[in-house]
């Protein structure tokens, strides 16, 4: 029998949705475990076997020097690391929040400053070299399953390259920018996600990140203007989950 | 000296413990949640309400539906809107959902393993592997339920200030109150696995919770009297945690499951009744470790309540009318029951619709000073009659019974 690889999960700073996510693969979670040998997944479980991953997982911000130490745990003991989730791609909304960290902390713990050495939050990313990203608040998990079967079978993943749209096109759903003058970030917003947030008859907030290439930020910017909504709220919303500059 | 217990495993978030012992005895014990700081409420400082609670659902994803609840029903509250009952009805099944989901995920995937002796869930499944496909079974259920009321499994952003971007459809609502009947069976086995355990950790004296059972517009501890956060609950900074600590009355009190039963226990479902009065003697002692019992009847009341709601809104039928908003200038306080207890969001909001203040109280923050309790009585008894091993094993378990949320503790801002 083929030797399984060993895969490691490490959580940086986040809501702990993306470790999470993997566990809500359910029976497929057991198809994967089929190639796939568990060897570090705090969140799932007490043992750690391995000092060396064949493929790491990385999800959340570098938010702290815990953070950053464990980030080069994972990339300096794996031969393929994926960072997982828009926190780890792009910084999501918790790297939205501009004062520098001294502010940050005084506003929130008050005088006493830095108790444990925080930093700025930061994609992972921005840190080390991933050998693939799978972004999203949260991720689609059929794309992450994909990936790791892919990989386990010497396959490259596929990389989606298309906004939102085309996805609620595909769905037959009512564009709700143009019907409903709802401020929706699905054009510039890179697809993936099934268009979640529009089968709702919602706006996309933009939680997969800029579309690689042809974006046109400033289109977009043009047209939530057209509709009505003000420079300061079409700006906050650019840059929530991907630091968009319109 | 110091004990130092490595990061917590099976616990969501990261946080560790430190031991201090002097002459030979336990001294003290600091839980320090060591997850780097988030900054929710500068987040969401100038923001405009309606897109507030989406943002606030990314504070955790294992329950995102409460905090999404929590900020609708506190921005609501603010410009003085009430809902009616059939958006309220589909709020609440959205929280069971969560319910299911979070404790189902607690119980058979982060507890159950120290219950038969393995590391975690996936090698327990070895021996035990109906039981921990169970535990999937209501945890897929539970997010159905999410998915539905929600828009998606996690951060869905379906909860709206004033009702629903989507509203279910009635065959939807038949599924869920089949599945609920049929899942029934399986909460009432959790039941019995974690009815069975030994108890251990502090031995809690102070509760507090909602005054409804999934939310309230007041709070309610031991005397019944309600109350606002304000009057009774103190935070402070430590220097040693990213997350605050609370106090009630300056003592260490106890959110979650067994709270909620404690205090609420009229309010809950016939089945999930009949199974706190078997188990009312145990529960009572106070014991954070029966957390895990009072979670698993939680399990029952969740599928009971969700098929009495699907049948009431079948009964009458969905309007899907949402509530129309006109911001003014207020202030509101959302209290939600989230699994893992009590979580509050607390806004001001200006005339045009904008937050000018938040505050946002996690039920980890609330049970801090509670957790640093409980593993100082455990490391007090364990200390010295058994070996270190044995004594840090047996310590995370008495942190896990909390069901301890550490991503989300550490959004707590300064007033």
């Amino acid at each position: 029998m083929m030797e399984k690889l060993k895969l490691g999960v490490f959580e940086l700073t986040d809501c702990g949705g993306c470790a999470l996510n993997i566990l809500f693969l359910y029976e497929r979670l057991f198809d994967l475990l089929e190639f796939y040998e568990i060897s570090e997944f705090h969140m799932a479980s007490s043992l750690k076997t391995e000092n060396h991953y064949d493929v790491a997982i990385v999800t959340g911000t570098v938010s702290s020097h815990r953070d950053l130490e464990l980030l080069k745990e994972a990339r300096n003991h794996s031969n393929y690391l994926i960072a997982l989730g828009t926190c780890a791609t792009h910084g999501s909304v918790q790297a939205s929040v501009e004062l520098p960290i001294r502010e940050k902390l005084k506003a929130v713990y008050g005088d006493e400053g830095n108790p444990m050495r925080a930093l700025d939050s930061k994609p992972a990313v921005e840190y080390v070299a991933v050998d693939l990203a799978i972004p999203g608040c949260p991720y689609n998990k059929d794309e992450l399953y994909q990936a790791l079967m892919d990989i386990a079978k010497g396959v490259d993943p596929v990389r989606p390259d298309y906004p939102v749209c085309i996805e609620c096109k595909l769905n037959e759903y009512e564009c709700v920018l143009v019907k409903k003058g709802l401020p929706c970030l699905g054009p510039i917003t890179l697809g993936g996600c099934n268009a979640a947030c529009i089968k709702s008859g919602l706006g996309c907030i933009g939680c997969r990140g800029p579309l690689p290439g042809e974006v046109n930020p400033a289109s977009e910017y043009e047209i939530l203007r057209g509709l009505g909504y003000n420079d300061e709220y079409i700006v906050k919303k650019f840059k929530t989950f991907a630091r968009w500059e319109p | 000296m110091i004990i130092e217990l490595r990061e917590f495993t099976r616990v969501e978030g990261n946080g560790k413990a430190e031991i201090v012992i002097e002459d030979g005895e336990v001294k003290e014990v600091r839980l320090k949640i060591v997850e780097g700081p988030r900054f929710f409420e500068l987040l969401t400082l100038g923001r405009h309400y309606y897109d507030v609670p989406d943002l606030e659902a990314r504070i955790c994803a294992i329950c995102y539906l409460a905090h999404s609840v929590a900020s609708v029903i506190g921005i609501e509250r603010a410009f003085g809107v009430e809902v009616p009952e059939e958006i309220q009805l589909l709020r609440e099944l959205g929280l069971i959902g969560e319910f299911l989901e979070s404790h189902a995920l607690h119980l058979y995937l982060l507890v159950a393993p120290d219950v038969f002796g393995y590391p975690d869930a996936i090698r327990m499944a070895t021996k035990h592997g109906e039981l921990v496909r169970e535990g999937l079974t209501l945890k897929a259920f539970g997010n159905r339920l999410r998915e539905l009321i929600g828009g998606r499994e996690i951060h869905g952003i379906n909860v709206k200030p004033g009702g629903f971007g989507r509203y279910p459809t009635v065959e939807e609502l038949e599924e869920i109150e089949k599945q609920s009947e049929a899942l029934i069976r399986l909460a009432k086995r959790a039941v019995r696995v974690f009815a069975g355990l030994d108890p251990y950790g502090e031995k809690a004296e102070h509760f507090v919770a909602t005054d409804g059972y999934l939310w309230g517009d007041m709070l309610i501890a031991e005397d019944g009297e309600p109350f606002h956060y304000t009057d009774r609950i103190e935070e402070h900074s430590l220097v040693y945690s990213f997350a605050k600590q609370s106090h009630y009355k300056g003592e260490a009190f106890f959110v979650g499951a067994l709270p909620r039963l404690l205090l609420k226990a009229e309010m809950l479902t016939p089945e999930a009744r009949r199974l706190f009065e078997e188990h009312r003697k145990k529960l009572e002692t106070g014991h954070v470790s029966y957390n895990n019992l009072a979670q698993a009847i939680e399990l029952v009341y969740s599928l009971e309540r969700a098929g009495e709601i699907a049948r009431t809104l079948l009964d009458r039928g969905i309007e899907g009318e949402n509530v129309p908003i006109e911001p003014r200038e207020g202030e509101g306080i959302g209290y939600v029951e989230a699994p893992r207890g009590l979580l509050i969001h607390h806004y001001r909001i200006d005339s045009e619709g904008k937050i000018t203040y938040s505050n946002i109280i996690t039920p980890t923050a609330l049970n801090h000073a509670m957790i640093e309790a409980s593993l100082l009585r455990e490391a007090k008894a364990l200390y010295g009659e058994t070996d270190e091993r044995e004594m840090v094993q047996r310590l995370e378990e008495t942190v896990r019974a909390f069901d301890p949320c550490i991503s989300c503790s550490v959004h707590i801002v300064k007033l």
